[in-house]
């Protein structure tokens, strides 16, 4: 085990002023356990204080720090230097900002408009189950949460939109279509119709190749591709899919 | 040469939300579903609503189940009070806690994934400081969404407000507020995608900010937790209530800061130095490593300044070591497998085998911009500002005194959301929008000197020469000549940053402009937490002076600190309300002056 590395990050810059895109090259001496948002603090202390890259809770739960590094979408807070070594195999490191939105500056993509999708299959109740009695929660069993509870964790990284083969303009991506699966099997949802109609359109599931790369890169290991084949063969019941 | 900054357009509209997480979010969804076409703007500095803060709050949110034979909404203030150590204020406990399980009720309902048991009601679980009849055993009090209780929130608030129609501004900060006499009527701010400013005129404002992380070192708190909304309010003229009441988890991780949580000493966790010693014997030789929160925080960070410390050559940063290689395998396995996790994915280390580093951690400010019971802002003169609210990490009510319990922050989020919700409705009956008296120079002079600034220095390294000052001189341990040295340090700091340069003069998305300005909020924050801390010569929950170790009933009130030129602090008081106390009714003797003995 190696206490420091000697790296090389190629990373792909934009300047939105002049509309100027250059791979712009850093050497850098790193620590074992750097994670790679270190590494751009590093770069903008000591290097170049211009270089703009996205993090927020820097602990892999709130998905704003998506970078595809050497072609993988991953989070830039979850990756340690001496661990991307390994993986890659490799000390350079080519970084580009995530393929999902126009790109604002440098390693900054638009999330915001790749959210539309999302917002499209409107991720609330829209129209809530009756209440057994008025001021109460509603009753759901662990069982009954089973199948769907572990697609509710997904933070909206886009790392498994940037993966998916299927790059159809119109598509909902893969995290937009899980959002909408979850209330397709949450009980309190009565709207099932409208969401179907969404999922079933020509942006939706069809568009799908299940080549599960979606699965693959998701840093919250959500079988995505999973999702979305139960969402093929219409099997949205909250019973029987899963022990 | 530089550009001469403007406002590119002015946007009118009811209500300005200044921060969209559980608070901000909360408080929209409250307007909306009340008044439906009420035109809310909501800003967040991130890219999206779900990545402000509150999505990594893990652990759970307090609430009083009526159904619950053996808890009481009582209880639940009762453990606020003491854990406050009589410094929260008695009304906005009484008025947080009676409103939770009805909260709790309506994020279910609107679709929050709460844990359940097998009958499929919601779970519970025990938080430290929480008890049933006044301290007797532990209540199960707390409901939760896994380890993604924040998630869960945030989550359910956004999806009601987009559901109802709200506008985000993201990447967007708030610079300056804007007052017409004494009212609040908007603000300036600045959106960093387009590099345009825009006026943003609305008949009511709320900040909701978030907290203030980034004074130190270590935190948990995110990389935009730097206290803006703070700074803008000092900047506007008001105080700070309690700016020097920060609390410190005694683990986190080293590096990132993320949160180690309690789990691992109630499991078997043993405290190490670098000669191994499990040294809380030393310091609590009947409780040792289970010993509370802060007194474990003092414990490590005394270890650390007596040499006893370890150097992680990485992130250059002391620590001591939590030692969990002798628990059982089924242990790690079943108790902890989060945090193991976490030491797994940011240390590469395997805590079955190997040494985990931990150092105390900023986790939570219970100070803030100082508000009444329903969120509307107070002067230091404690009169309440028209059309000005503050809610969530920012405001400061006061909830949590001078020691938050856990699970209680959360809660106080959607209640006082709901609570400033209803009243800026009520306070919008007679208000319009209106011009403010002065024209935007401020923010412009301000961002300005940025661009023009020359010199050598780097804003990334004088912001960690401020987080290591902070964090050695005004952190778990404080003393006179600690903080007066602070003080001395940061008048230094804010001269040097003076001497930054910018590489780029362009307003588009320049990261580098926005760490400028928020440079500037941290030092003024700190700045502010340091004269209180020094002002206080009297320990009381988080706040801790090596030289005045006892609580004082002298200080039996609020800090109240203004600052509106650098480094010139005012100082006032606020009185700490005890209308529980004072109401003579049944066990009302609970809530008088008593002490935080565990
Ligand atoms: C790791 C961790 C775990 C926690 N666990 C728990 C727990 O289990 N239980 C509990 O009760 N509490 C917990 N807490 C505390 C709790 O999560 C926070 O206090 C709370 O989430 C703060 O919410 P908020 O809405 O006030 O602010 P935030 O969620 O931080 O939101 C602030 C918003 O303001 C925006 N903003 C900030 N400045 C500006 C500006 N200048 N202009 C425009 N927008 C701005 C931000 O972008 C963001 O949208 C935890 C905290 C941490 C860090
Ligand atoms: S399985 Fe479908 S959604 Fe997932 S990456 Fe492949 S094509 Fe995209
Ligand atoms: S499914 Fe996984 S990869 Fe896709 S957005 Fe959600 S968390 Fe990210
Ligand atoms: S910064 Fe939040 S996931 Fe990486």
């Amino acid at each position: 085990m190696e206490e420091n590395y000697d790296l090389t990050l190629i990373i792909h810059r934009y300047d939105p002023d002049t509309k100027r895109s250059w791979k712009q090259t850093y050497h850098l001496n790193a620590g074992r356990i750097l994670r790679f948002v270190d590494l751009f603090r590093k770069i903008n202390e000591e290097e170049d204080p211009g270089l703009a890259w996205n993090s927020s809770c820097e602990h892999g739960q709130c998905g704003s720090c998506s970078v595809k590094i050497n072609g993988k979408p991953l989070l830039a807070c979850e990756l340690l230097v001496e661990n991307a070594v390994e993986y890659f195999g490799t000390t350079t490191f080519e970084i580009e900002p995530l393929n999902v939105a126009p790109v604002i500056r440098d390693l900054v993509t638009d999330i915001e408009k790749a959210y539309k999708r999302v917002d499209k299959v409107k991720p609330y109740i829209i129209q809530s189950a009756p209440l057994s009695e008025k001021g109460e929660a509603y009753s759901i069993t662990p069982d009954e949460m089973a199948p769907y509870i572990n697609a509710t964790r997904c933070i909206n990284c886009f790392c498994c939109a940037s993966a998916c083969i299927s790059s159809h303009r119109g598509f909902l991506g893969p995290n937009a279509m899980l959002a909408s699966i979850v209330r397709l099997m949450d009980p309190r949802e009565m709207e099932k119709i409208e969401r179907l109609r969404v999922l079933y359109s020509d942006q939706g599931v069809c568009r799908c190749h299940s080549s599960h790369a979606c699965s693959f890169v998701c840093p919250k290991e959500i079988d995505v591709a999973h999702f979305i084949a139960l969402a093929k063969e219409g099997r949205f019941g909250s019973k029987s899919q899963k022990k | 040469m530089s550009k001469t900054l403007k406002i590119d357009s002015t946007i009118r509209c009811d209500v300005l939300i200044v921060g969209a997480g559980g608070a901000g979010l909360r408080c929209a969804a409250e307007i909306l579903e009340r008044r439906p076409g009420c035109r809310i703007i909501a800003l967040t500095k991130v890219p999206h609503p779900q990545k402000s803060h509150t999505s990594t709050a893990q652990g759970g949110l307090a609430a009083v189940d009526p159904k619950d034979p053996s808890d009481k909404n009582l209880f639940h203030m009762f453990d606020t009070w003491k854990g406050s150590d009589c410094t929260a204020d008695q009304n906005v406990i009484k008025k947080i806690s009676e409103a939770s399980w009805e909260q709790i009720v309506w994020l279910e309902n609107r679709g929050m994934h709460f844990s359940r048991d097998h009958e499929g009601r919601l779970l519970k679980r025990t938080f430290g400081g929480h008890t049933i009849r006044f301290g007797e055993s532990p209540a199960y009090r707390a409901v939760f969404e896994a380890d993604r209780t924040g998630k869960g929130i945030n989550d359910t608030c956004w999806g009601e407000t987009i559901k109802r129609g709200i506008c985000f501004m993201n990447q967007t900060i708030a610079t300056e507020l804007l007052f017409n006499g004494n009212r609040c009527v908007g603000s300036i701010v600045f959106k960093q995608k387009e590099g345009s400013f825009v006026r943003i005129l609305s008949r009511a404002t709320v900040f909701a900010t978030g907290g203030i992380g980034q004074v130190f070192k270590v935190t948990t708190n995110c990389r935009q937790n730097t206290g803006d909304g703070l700074a803008v309010a000092l900047r506007a003229g008001f105080p700070i209530m309690d700016p020097e009441a920060i609390q410190f988890h005694p683990t986190g991780i080293v590096g990132p800061g993320i949160l180690a949580s309690e789990t691992l000493r109630s499991v078997g966790g043993i405290l190490r130095n670098r000669h191994m010693e499990g040294f809380m014997e030393r310091y609590a030789p009947k409780m040792k490593d289970l010993a509370p929160r802060d007194m474990v925080a003092r414990a490590i960070e005394t270890e650390i300044r007596e040499g006893r410390g370890i150097l992680n050559p990485d992130h250059r940063i002391e620590h001591v070591w939590i030692d969990l290689r002798h628990l059982p395998h089924s242990v790690h396995e079943e108790q902890i497998p989060e945090v193991r996790g976490f030491f797994q994915k940011y240390m590469n280390i395997d805590p079955k085998t190997q040494l985990c580093p931990v150092r105390p951690s900023q986790h939570y400010h219970m100070g803030g911009i100082p508000t009444n019971e329903f969120g509307e802002v107070q002067t230091a003169f404690q009169e309440t500002v028209p059309g000005f609210f503050a809610i969530g990490e920012c405001a400061s009510a006061s909830f949590h005194g001078f020691n938050r319990l856990g699970s209680n922050s959360i809660l106080e989020l959607i209640t006082m959301g709901k609570y400033a919700g209803e009243r800026v409705l009520n306070y919008m009956e007679d208000a319009d929008t209106d011009l403010p008296d002065e024209p935007a120079e401020a923010t412009f002079s301000q961002f300005s000197r940025y661009v023009e600034n020359r010199g050598r220095e780097n804003i990334g390294k004088i912001r960690e020469e401020m987080k290591s000052l902070m964090t050695e001189n005004v952190g778990v341990f404080r003393n006179e000549e600690k903080i007066v040295r602070a003080i001395e340090g940061l008048a230094d700091l804010k001269k040097r940053a003076g001497n930054i340069p910018l590489s780029s003069e362009s307003l588009i998305m320049n990261q580098e402009l926005v760490e400028r300005w928020e440079l500037d909020n941290l030092l003024d924050l700190s700045m502010v937490i340091a004269h209180a801390s020094l002002n206080r010569r009297e320990s009381r929950g988080a706040h801790f002076r090596e030289d005045f170790p006892e609580r004082k009933d002298a200080f039996n009130h609020h800090t109240l600190a203004s600052m509106t030129e650098f480094g010139k602090v005012n100082l006032g008081k606020r009185s700490v309300n005890q209308c529980i106390f004072e109401a003579k009714e049944k066990f009302y003797e609970k809530f008088g002056i008593i002490e935080r003995r565990y």
